[in-house]
């Protein structure tokens, strides 16, 4: 996928208003749990697990002179500031789980892992980006973290749980099943957030199936509110503080209601060739080659 | 293996419903209120010495089996924002009673060396810890012997991954404690003993030489 603008850096946010304070959507009820993993009511309007990663990015606009971000002795890196330990080692845990990560994938391409995947997974794109020589791999911490939460929070789907049951990797088809995009290829921000939005989509495809007679069967459209909310870092943020706490995951029954998400295979192919989505995968099957899940 | 809980958590000095929501919490901890069962341990930590120096393991389990089962964290983030209430009160907490205030340093010392993430300790209690400790070495905490054993213990617990995550409080802390023992006028003997025995075991890199290890722990025979 080409795109003639590219984000002036990693961290420019959307300032799109009409994507932002969105009420419930249709597939909110398809996430299990919210930001801080406490499992969602049914009329929890959405919130997005960015507000933790975009902390960085909120508090370069903070109105005293503070720093957004500070380096102690100890941090190996960059430490925003969060006011609450539980969310501050809810950050050190995806930090933590990225530079392991990390590692393990430098010595996947040093050991020359990729090579015959690639060559499966490759149309002939000439995007020399997406070739994973480490010298041209994501290291900045900031994007790693944000691009794992977006990640985190597709894996943290009742859709996905399924899917990866119902299909093993070895038996996955690019073009058919989605695969989770690459967090250390170098992308554009925009490049990324598509790649994420379509990925959400596909996994869709497993969503639970819904009861009879429930009116999100009438669906039309895909509803890509849900979609959208994760470029808005400012919609229904989830303040890490004190209110956060869902008491009713004492309710919290893992599985979701019958009631809840529609979205049987069939529906979501003909709802995407309504939007030219099939042109957009086209050119993301080409394009991306990831090489994760 | 009612017993073996009972035993491997001291949570024997819960009562009998209390004890019943944690077992319950091991087993299925979506179905219950994880927010609450955090409190209750918080609070039961600063009344129960004996529970505060083993809660981290209970801790622990917890957040495993909520991670394993729902794959959230919803524990571990109310724990230790309950922590960090209790943190932020700590001298309030001393004032009103030494006893809990070193319940409290036993308890967020046992958390951070169980609950580890990513088999790291939590940087975010690094400090606070170190806090806890620098109070504990005061000249008023140095008069109470429950307090200077409070603090040998903790340092024998987590010292030494505590001095990995910040070698220079750990290098100011123990001036703090070699000030305290030489100069520190009404010191027990027990504790000017603790201090010595401290000192001694961090110069000898977290361990006690075979003949230190006499001196300090073996019967005296008259």
């Amino acid at each position: 996928m080409s795109f003639r603008h590219r984000s002036r850096h990693y961290d420019d946010r959307r300032t799109d208003d009409s994507r932002s304070n969105r009420g419930a959507s249709r597939w909110s009820h398809c996430r299990k749990r919210g930001a801080d993993g406490n499992l969602r009511p049914q009329d929890d309007p959405n919130f997005t697990v960015f507000d933790d990663a975009e902390k960085g990015v909120k508090s370069l606009r903070h109105p005293d002179s503070r720093p957004a971000s500070f380096t102690t002795p100890e941090s190996a890196g960059p430490v925003s500031r969060c006011a609450d330990w539980g969310s501050e080692v809810e950050q050190e845990e995806i930090r933590s789980g990225v530079r392991r990560d990390m590692q393990r994938y430098r010595r996947r391409i040093l050991a020359g892992d990729f090579n015959e995947r690639e060559r499966k997974t490759s149309s002939g794109s000439s995007d020399s980006r997406d070739s994973p020589i480490p010298a041209e791999m994501e290291t900045d911490e900031v994007v790693l973290m944000r691009r794992q939460k977006q990640i985190n929070y597709g894996k943290n789907t009742l859709a996905y749980d399924r899917y990866i049951q119902e299909v093993p990797k070895h038996l996955r088809q690019p073009g058919i099943h989605p695969r989770t995009p690459n967090k250390f290829k170098k992308y554009s921000r925009r490049s990324w957030d598509q790649q994420i939005k379509l990925w959400r989509v596909k996994l869709h495809a497993w969503d639970p199936p819904v009861q009879e007679g429930s009116d999100l069967q009438a669906i039309e459209e895909i509803d890509l509110d849900e979609i959208m909310e994760i470029e808005s870092g400012t919609g229904n943020s989830v303040e890490s503080g004190a209110t956060v706490q869902c008491p009713k995951a004492s309710k919290g029954s893992m599985t979701i209601p019958e009631d809840s998400c529609s979205g049987t295979p069939s529906k979501v192919m003909k709802t995407e060739a309504a939007f030219d989505l099939e042109m957009c995968l086209n050119e993301v099957e080409d394009s991306s080659k990831s090489l994760g899940l | 293996m009612e017993n073996s809980c009972d035993e491997d958590y001291r949570i024997q000095s819960f009562d009998m419903e209390t004890q019943d929501l944690l077992k319950t919490t091991l087993k299925d901890p979506s179905s219950v209120d994880l927010k609450e069962v955090s409190k209750i341990i918080v609070d039961h930590s600063l009344k129960d010495r004996a529970f505060s120096k083993e809660a981290g393991h209970i801790c622990c389990n917890i957040v495993q089996v909520e991670a394993q089962q729902t794959s959230s964290s919803v524990f571990r983030y109310n724990l230790l924002n309950c922590l960090q209430e209790q943190f932020e009160a700590r001298e309030e907490t001393r004032k009103r009673s030494v006893q809990e205030w070193v319940c409290y340093v036993t308890f967020i010392c046992n958390i951070f060396d169980y609950l580890k993430v990513n088999n790291m300790p939590m940087l975010v209690l690094v400090n606070p810890v170190y806090d806890c400790l620098f109070r504990l070495a005061q000249a008023d905490s140095l008069l109470n012997e429950e307090e200077v054993d409070c603090l040998v213990v903790q340092l024998h617990r987590i010292g030494e991954q505590l001095e990995k995550m910040n070698g220079q409080r750990m290098d100011k802390l123990f001036d703090l404690l070699r000030d305290g023992f030489l100069l520190q006028e009404g010191l027990s003997s027990m504790s000017r003993l603790l201090l010595l025995e401290i000192l001694e075991f961090r110069a000898g890199g977290w361990s006690l030489s075979n003949s230190a290890h006499q001196y300090y722990y073996s019967e005296v025979a008259d």
